[in-house]
């Protein structure tokens, strides 16, 4: 089992809500999205996110509108929609949960302290 | 020094090298095979070719600055491998249970075309992929397939526009059905740029490497399936053998759709040329259609409507045969669909068009009559017969359809023979002749004019009636249900005999206003009030002709068998045979025989 994919997997799993949380204040436009992530290192490359924006505004939970730009095209920028929010707050809950899970599971399988 | 392109990229210009582009357009290529259309593979890649746009822009300082291997290689270690484009599914099960199905049929063997191992257009060898087999077996088959009325042919040039080629790696890939990872095309595309040894081993460590990967995998998988309950299992299996035999039969209709498709086109282009062709070029032999039809339209264009309406649909069953055995057929596109649906629907409109104005050609049904007197009496004997002509037939039936002939001024005429004789009785002193011509015609006066184009001639000469056994018209006045009665008023008392020849164009029976019938032909009758006296007639033309399985009654004898019960009465005698006793009468005498 090769550690980069276990590491890939971890990161995936918490992209969607990364996502989703990046655009909780105000809307952003995909190099805004990107930079936040990368910023924080949860993204190695940025090929990951267009199939899952893509995906969560099929679904229902982003939209987006076209903004014009100053240094170049038309921007996409996206933001949350109704279900989107609803979406998030459930994330969240889960989120804290789980973190909370994982800080009393390693702690107890850390015989240091 | 190097080559530029100019490319548009989400809207913006940029000059690019040509190796750079090259590389850049393969892996928008992986990415873009990387998706499947539900999952919004445009919207996915647009939005791909917009960042790459962004990440250029960012790295050229004015519009003169050309993006080069090395800033195209920094875009894609940006932007990542196409493998990280990849999302699990799994978070998106619920709304699409078809994704890793459509992954699964990606990697299964496809058809395309193997220009690099091609003769003509790689059809052959792309066909050898496919289905596993060495290519000079797919080509023998071709080389019979063209002895059998060029099937072989046509199947070629329509795979051949059909079938896509195989020019990126990732298709050189599915068409030989090498186990394909995007990681696999990936490194084969880059290995692309490296020598050939490398490209070598590189691949085969690539196989290995999967290979191997498959094998953890299905490990992996039978210990998760162990745990799995086995009643999952099972139905698993009986869903996976049930796909297989629909699949299966799903192939098998594939097969039987192109079959009728094909043989149907190729008949009707056959057809097609021969009719159609044929009365283009003013080929003999043909023109008798053009006397058939009446509503004038060209042959050529008839015969083109009928194989477009006929044609077209089995064009498309054979397209859609071709389409369950092909996964990836390259598609014919909407507007060579919508042409084809238009041209069809303008074949079938111009056919009823065309059937319409046939059908008001016989509207109308008029007679022209013509009578003449005999110089026959009531003491006379009148003999009539038929006469042919050597240039048009030379028997004498009746028949209601038409022949294109010379006639003896070597003219080009209509035969035809639809003559009927009617005999009626009269008490006038002479007889008379009454012919009445008869045609159709879309108004009264055509069909009037037509009726009296009609060319027919008879001769009286020493008592003998002499009426010819055909009639004849210009091809320009068509064929359209000419039709000939002949009315004989005779005055009672005298004797008629007709020949033998022209029992074909007497009735089958008397009737009303007809006192002879073809029965009488070859007798000397007497006209009498309201039937004919037939002094030679004997019995023997009352046939009785009775055949059913129990009772055979005809010329040879009766035979009625009832059970056990037999009766046999023949020119031998007669022979009754009941379950125990058997009488034999003949010219020996009596036999009676009895098991007791």
């Amino acid at each position: 089992m090769k550690i980069e994919n276990t590491k890939a997997q971890m990161r995936k799993g918490v992209l969607e809500f990364c996502i989703l949380s990046v655009l909780k204040d105000e809307d952003a436009y995909v190099a805004e999205i990107l930079d936040t992530l990368k910023d924080a290192k949860l993204l190695v490359v940025e090929g990951t996110i267009y199939p899952l924006l893509t995906r969560l505004k099929n679904v229902g939970l982003l939209n987006y509108r076209w903004e014009e730009s100053t240094s170049g095209p038309p921007r996409k920028y996206y933001g949350l929609t109704e279900t989107g929010k609803l979406f998030l707050k459930e994330l969240d809950t889960t989120w804290t949960e789980l973190q909370n899970a994982v800080n009393i599971v390693t702690k107890q399988k850390n015989p240091s302290k | 020094m190097n080559k530029t392109v100019n490319i548009n990229l989400a809207g913006t210009f940029f000059h690019i090298d040509e190796d750079a582009y090259l590389k850049l357009q393969r892996y928008l290529e992986a990415i873009k095979r990387s998706f499947t259309d539900s999952q919004g593979r445009t919207e996915i890649l647009a939005d791909i070719e917009a960042r790459i746009a962004e990440l250029f822009n960012e790295r050229v300082q004015n519009d003169k600055q050309v993006i080069r291997l090395k800033e195209v290689d920094d875009v894609i270690s940006i932007m990542g491998q196409p493998e990280d484009y990849l999302v699990d599914d799994e978070i998106f099960e619920d709304e699409e249970p078809h994704a890793t199905f459509q992954r699964k049929t990606t990697t299964s063997k496809k058809l395309f075309r193997d220009t690099e191992n091609s003769y003509i257009g790689g059809v052959a060898s792309g066909l050898g992929h496919y289905f596993g087999i060495d290519t000079i077996w797919i080509r023998l088959v071709w080389i019979l397939l063209i002895f059998g009325m060029g099937t072989g042919i046509l199947l070629y040039i329509l795979l051949w526009i059909l079938v896509p080629e195989a020019k990126t790696t990732a298709e050189k890939i599915m068409m030989t059905g090498e186990p394909v990872t995007i990681s696999n095309i990936e490194k084969k595309i880059k290995d692309g740029f490296e020598t050939v040894s490398e490209t070598v081993t590189g691949v085969a460590k690539n196989v290995s490497e999967s290979v191997s990967n498959a094998a953890k995998n299905v490990d992996f998988k039978k210990q998760g399936n162990s745990i799995k309950s086995t009643s999952k299992n099972f139905f698993d299996t009986i869903a996976d053998i049930i796909m297989f035999f629909f699949k299966v039969f799903a192939k098998f209709i594939g097969i039987i759709l192109i079959i009728v498709g094909a043989s149907a086109l190729i008949a009707l282009i056959i057809g097609w040329f021969s009719v159609g062709i044929a009365n283009v070029l003013h080929i003999p032999g043909i023109e008798f259609l053009n006397v058939a039809n009446a509503g004038n339209t060209p042959i050529w264009f008839a015969s083109l409507l009928v194989f477009l309406a006929f044609g077209i649909p089995f064009f498309f069953l054979f397209y859609l045969g071709l389409k369950i055995l092909i996964n990836n057929l390259k598609s014919i596109g909407s507007i060579a669909k919508f042409t084809l649906l238009g041209l069809w629907l303008f074949a079938i409109i111009g056919l009823s068009v065309i059937g319409i104005r046939e059908a008001s050609e016989h509207a109308f049904n008029e007679s022209y009559i013509e009578k003449t007197g005999l110089n026959v009496t009531k003491t006379d004997t009148l003999n009539i017969k038929m006469l042919g002509n050597d240039n048009y037939r030379d028997d004498y039936y009746r028949g209601n359809n038409f022949k294109l002939a010379y006639n003896d001024q070597g003219k080009k005429v209509i035969y035809a023979s639809d003559i009927e004789i009617i005999v009626k009785p009269t008490t006038d002193s002479i007889a008379t002749i009454a012919i009445e011509k008869s045609a159709d015609g879309r108004d009264y006066e055509k069909a009037r004019e037509r009726a009296k184009n009609i060319n027919y001639k008879f001769e009286i000469k020493n008592k003998t009636l002499v009426l010819d056994s055909y009639f004849t018209t210009n091809p320009e006045n068509k064929f359209i249900d000419q039709e000939l009665n002949i009315t004989l008023y005779l005055p009672i008392g005298c004797v008629v005999n007709f020949n033998n020849n022209t029992k074909d164009f007497l009735n089958f029976d008397t009737y009303d206003d007809n006192i002879v019938a073809s029965r009488h032909a070859n007798h000397y009758l007497k006209i009498a009030e309201d039937s004919v006296l037939c002094d030679d007639c004997t019995e023997d033309e009352f046939e009785v002709d009775i055949d059913t399985p129990n009772v055979n009654i005809n010329e040879n004898g009766i035979e009625i068998k009832s059970g056990n019960n037999n009766l046999k009465i023949d020119e031998n005698g007669i022979k009754a045979e009941s379950k125990k006793v058997k009488v034999n009468m003949d010219a020996n005498g009596i036999n009676i025989k009895s098991e007791k």
